[in-house]
């Protein structure tokens, strides 16, 4: 919310206190100051300029050349204006001015061969109106060379203040006002409304009736009579500019002035144009669309509250009137609505629709119900000012049960508690007083409070322990210098985690954290994905079933900027639906944790000690084995390998871990990549960390060293090419060899020498036994037997014989 | 003949590795692998045994002439390399055979030294999952049904009753509900927020949260810990300021800034972390008695952290996994 300081100033006594220090004391109080404008600094090379000569600008026939005088030195300046003319008084900006509409520095510049120094301005570009038809022309009493901000009064500060959804009661400029009260502990008053009202009464005007007194407590109506409609004066049109309003007319801006004058929302009817003279407080019920202000139907729900006349709707309540009841240049009396209503009966209409309005925001936060009637007073009091319109006497005001005040009270001792620094008893009454809360009572332990009405935010104990506390300052508590330690058990539910990164890490991985929202068509053929209600995008409307896509979207990144080889790694939450229906508990849906391995390219570039090698399926495999090995994972899994693709790999692999899949991995289909674009094969292996984490073995225990000498053989065999090593290793480890310890693969190779569709496979066997150093012939008979099983059981050689 | 092979071997290495300078070498040479020396009549005698025998102990023999040879050489290689004036011909300037080691997201290494901080502070660290009921986002947490503190947290829906979480704080109601105080955690994880992408905003983010329950907590102690960890943080002499803010679910709330001046550039006051008073109604919720315990709370943004901290300009680059960037960190 913009706030202007001099408005402030309407109902405090800022004397003595700079702006640094009211910006500072707001900021520290809970009300941040996000910026500051200071409207002197803004204007500070902008002076009264006359325009001492005009000429056509030879080159362009919409332009003109000019010479500007700003009473001391005299300027060419190139003006496009269509109204500009010699013996003008204009204002003009001088080199180095930053015109307010566009946020730009004035430079000296040449415009088609001719040279301008400085710029005549229009009402817009300076931003104080919305005329940009031609230059601002003065009148011609003003001294050139005088400054703009003093001619204009622009010396204000401007404040955007941040007003969090529970301080209702600092949405305006007396709010403001009261906090800055409280700081400083100075009075703030509420203007003096003086009215000249007919002998007529409202009520003999118009009537009103709630009947739905739940969303509505409370509702004021006034009627000014003889009203001329027509544009507000000087002052009150700089001071709603100021704060970012646009004025309208007389009566719209006096309601507007009102809402950011006091916090009360407004709303001025044309009274004639209501049927009946009558407003009738109702929910929406059967009436289904209603059309606005600013021109647009709207679809209403049945609990919707609206004000309507005694035909029809004239307002949706709180939130913006319509457009049959607005007030136009032709309208003579208006109805002037000043109401409270139900905060929560609001904000749902208000979010229903998709709009929010000055009115809405402020009646959704909770506003004064006390103030409805003063703040139409205070509208009808300036309406006659500025419209020459005659208020009629009194208000018709319905309150049928009115809304009674809290009591809260505070422990002293409750405060020292929970701050850890005790206040000083003196201060807390007196800061209570001064945010506007009456003592009830007082005793040694505690201070009871009777809360004002537009305190919706102070319920409890400790929302007076917060008032207390900030408005005598944060920065006052004292810092503590040392902390507790607990001896409760330590965990880091982030371990395992950081160990396999750790571990990834180290082999040479670079980890990416990529997007976990994904297109319907990344996430098609990766499960049962749950759909975003509200995306931003399409591109973004399903939480990630896999970690795949987004790696190969960052693969398709990496590739278009030319970096081929890549090995990643990601760790995150994927989601799935485990149901066709809608999502009503945590059963209807899954949350894993992965690890996804990625390689693609080779795995370095040519070096002059040799040339690099494009990835395979075993580099990968290199890549999970060395991390389940890491984790002591891999001898409690069983692997098994599938030549013909599946719905993602062209070949791949899978770790089990009793039934339950531990990770899958393999070459990805070229359909697929084709589908980002890559056109190099990537290696992916998709790890269920959930899983994993459930079955980590527990602390690994010390190996034995061994203290004998192993003894090792080699033998190779000649088999038949779709025999798979991993059969032939399991056949010799399970020949039942006590003394066999270890079985490697250590050369495969294929020769027409060896026969058609052969190849040879050459082991290393090595035995030892802890005990003792065996002897040749202990060896001997397992290694024989061994390799006559193989040869039984794949129908194979042994070569060399 | 196995054995004999082996003994050869034995005897050939313990030869060797009694050599201490290098005119020595030749008589080993001459011992082993002359042409009378004794591998050589470990070859004959092989090439006189039957056919049967043969493939038993041909590669044995072969191995070890080869092991002999290369062991030798090595051994040879190195005396010529200890004499004083000889120049080895190698161009040491090549480049290295180097070695890579991957790296670790920019975000999980933020995310790692705030964790050191706090568990060097006493903090356990908690998980919690990312798709959320309304419930542990918002109801547990005092957000009221259609109140405009739930416009502070932009929210992607899966429906009526479920969201992505749009803090981590629902892991500090499902702690609170499972362990009894004290507690003390603080809570790293991935969030949501439903904003428009561009340089200053992303759909998730990473947030780190932290709770401590105990009878005896104070604000004072809330503020003597998050200075600490600025401290620990951004250095010993970072200027920081606690102000007053709202939070649904603390109360008293509060902002800290700390003073950020970027090379060459204006400084001014950032804000990093939310903090505050556990409100009542959330202990409440949890069946904690509010009356005899009290609790602190607060929440940081990794990102919005890291982006100062690594002089970064755009969110998104956290997200674009370019190698480039990558591999900086």
């Amino acid at each position: 919310m913009k706030i202007s300081l001099n408005w402030v100033k309407d109902f405090i006594d800022l004397s003595g206190i700079s702006t640094e220090e009211i910006v500072s004391k707001l900021t520290f109080s809970g009300l941040e100051i996000e910026e500051l404008v200071d409207q002197k600094k803004i204007y500070e090379n902008f002076v009264v300029g006359y325009v001492k000569e005009k000429k056509k600008h030879p080159n362009a026939d919409k332009l003109s050349l000019c010479v500007v005088s700003d009473g001391t030195t005299d300027y060419p300046v190139v003006c496009g204006a269509p109204n500009v003319e010699s013996r003008q008084k204009i204002v003009f900006a001088k080199i180095g001015a930053v015109i307010p509409e566009s946020r730009t520095e004035l430079k000296k510049v040449k415009i088609r061969g001719e040279i301008s120094e400085g710029m005549i301005c229009s009402g817009k570009e300076l931003g104080i109106s919305d005329d940009h038809t031609g230059i601002m022309v003065l009148d011609n009493d003003v001294n050139v060379g005088m400054v703009f901000s003093d001619l204009f009064e622009m010396n204000d500060i401007i404040l955007e203040v941040n007003i969090t959804p529970n301080r209702a009661d600092a949405f305006s400029h007396f709010g403001i006002a009261r906090e800055l009260g409280a700081i400083f502990n100075r009075k703030v008053e509420l203007p003096n409304v003086r009215l000249k009202e007919s002998k007529e009464t409202s009520t003999q005007f118009a009537k009103i009736k709630i009947q739905n007194t739940v969303d509505c407590p409370r509702y004021v109506g006034k009627v000014v009579k003889n009203i001329t409609v027509s544009e507000s004066p000087e002052w009150m049109k700089k001071r709603l500019r100021n704060v970012g309003l646009r004025p309208i007319n007389n009566i719209v801006d006096v309601t507007n002035y009102v809402l950011f004058e006091l916090g009360q929302p407004l709303h001025a009817f044309d009274l004639d144009k209501l049927s009946g003279s009558e407003i009738i407080v109702r929910s929406a019920g059967s009436e289904q669309k209603f059309t606005t202000l600013d021109s647009k139907e709207r679809l209403l729900q049945n609990t919707d509250l609206l004000i309507c006349d005694a035909d029809k709707p004239i307002a949706i309540a709180g939130v913006m009137g319509g457009e049959n009841s607005e007030v136009t240049t032709n309208t003579n009396s208006v109805l002037i609505e000043s109401a409270y209503f139900r905060p929560s009966a609001i904000r749902k209409t208000s979010k229903k629709l998709g709009l929010s309005t000055d009115s809405s925001m402020r009646f959704e936060r909770g506003c004064n119900v006390e103030i409805t009637n003063y703040a139409a007073r205070r509208a009808a009091q300036m309406m006659a000012e500025i419209s020459g319109g005659s208020p009629a006497q009194g208000e018709i005001d319905i309150y049928p049960e009115v809304i009674p005040q809290k009591k809260v009270s505070v422990r002293f001792s409750r405060i020292t508690k929970i701050l850890g620094y005790k206040i000083p008893d003196e201060n807390i009454e007196s800061i209570l007083l001064n945010l506007g809360f009456e003592i009830d009572f007082k005793s040694d332990e505690e201070i009871s409070v009777i809360v004002p009405l537009f305190r919706h935010d102070i319920q409890r104990e400790v929302d007076l322990i917060e008032e207390i506390a900030r408005i005598y300052g944060y920065e006052n508590i004292p810092d503590i210098k040392n902390i507790k330690i607990t001896l409760d058990e330590k965990i880091d539910q982030s371990d395992f985690v950081n160990n396999t990164r750790n571990i990834l890490t180290g082999l040479g991985l670079n980890e990416i954290i990529t997007n976990s929202l994904l297109s319907d068509e990344a996430v098609n053929g990766f499960g049962n994905a749950i759909k975003i209600l509200n995306p931003q995008s399409f591109e973004m409307s399903n939480a990630r079933t896999s970690l795949i896509p987004g790696t190969l979207i960052t693969i398709s990144n990496n590739l278009n900027i030319r970096e081929k080889n890549l090995g990643f790694y990601e760790i995150g939450h994927v989601f799935e639906k485990l149901t066709d229906g809608e999502i009503i508990n945590f059963e209807d849906f899954k949350e894993t944790k992965h690890l996804l391995i990625s390689l693609t390219g080779s795995n370095r570039e040519d070096e002059w000690y040799g040339k690099s090698r494009k990835y395979d399926i075993f580099d990968l495999k290199g890549l999970a084995d060395a991390y389940l090995n890491e984790i002591s994972l891999d001898s409690e899994l069983t692997d098994s390998y599938y030549k013909t693709p599946n719905s993602l790999f062209d070949y791949y692999y899978e770790f089990k871990h009793k039934d339950n899949a531990v990770g899958v991995g393999g070459r990805v289909k070229k359909a697929i990549l084709s589908k980002y674009g890559i056109d190099q094969d990537v290696f992916i292996f998709d790890f269920n960390l959930s899983l994993i984490e459930n079955i980590l073995p527990g602390a690994v225990g010390f190996k034995e060293l061994l203290k004998y000498p192993k003894i090792i053989r080699d033998c190779s065999f000649v088999v038949d090419n779709e025999v798979e090593a991993a059969a032939v290793i399991k056949v010799i480890s399970n020949s039942g060899s006590k003394l066999l310890k270890k079985v490697k693969l250590f050369d495969i190779f294929e020769s027409e020498s060896l026969g058609q569709n052969k190849k040879s496979l050459a082991f290393q066997l090595e035995f030892y036994d802890f005990n003792k150093t065996l002897t040749e012939e202990e060896v001997e008979k397992d290694f024989w037997n061994a390799i006559e099983l193989v040869k039984k059981n794949f129908n194979s050689q042994l070569r060399g014989q | 003949m196995i054995e004999k092979i082996h003994l050869v071997e034995k005897e050939f290495k313990e030869d060797i590795g009694k050599i201490s300078q290098s005119k020595d070498l030749e008589e080993l040479r001459i011992k082993y692998l002359s042409r009378k020396g004794l591998i050589s009549v470990l070859i004959d005698e092989f090439k006189e045994l039957p056919a049967a025998e043969k493939p038993k102990f041909g590669k044995a023999i072969n191995q070890l002439k080869n092991e002999a040879q290369e062991s030798f050489n090595e051994k040879k290689k190195y005396f010529e390399s200890l004499s004083d004036n000889a120049e080895i011909k190698l161009d040491l300037s090549l480049p290295s055979r180097r070695r890579v080691i991957g790296t670790k997201h920019i975000l999980s290494q933020t995310l790692d030294e705030m964790k050191e901080i706090f568990k060097g502070l006493g903090f356990s660290v908690h998980e919690g999952p990312e798709l959320e009921s309304d419930y542990y986002n918002f109801e547990a947490l005092n957000f009221p049904d259609d109140h405009p503190a739930r416009d502070m947290q932009d929210t992607f829906f899966i429906n009526d009753k479920f969201l992505l979480r749009t803090h981590t704080s629902p892991v500090q109601i499902r702690l609170m509900e499972k362990q009894t105080p004290p507690i003390r955690a603080i809570m790293p994880g991935k969030v949501y927020r439903n904003e428009a992408i561009s340089a200053k905003s992303y759909c998730l983010f990473h947030q780190v949260e932290g709770l401590y329950v105990d009878e005896d907590v104070t604000f004072a102690e809330l503020r003597g810990t998050l200075i600490s960890f600025v401290q620990q943080f951004f250095g010993k002499d970072i200027k920081y300021r606690f102000r007053a803010s709202f939070f649904p679910f603390t109360e008293p709330s509060a902002e800290l800034d700390i003073w950020w001046q970027p090379k060459g550039k204006d400084g001014r006051w950032m804000e990093i972390l939310g903090c505050g008073m556990v409100d009542p109604n959330v202990l409440a919720n949890v069946n904690i008695d509010p009356e005899k315990y009290v609790g602190y709370a607060f929440g940081m943004g990794v990102e919005r952290i890291a982006l100062r901290k690594y002089g970064i300009s755009d969110i998104r680059t956290f997200f674009d996994n370019d190698k480039r960037f990558l591999i900086q960190f």
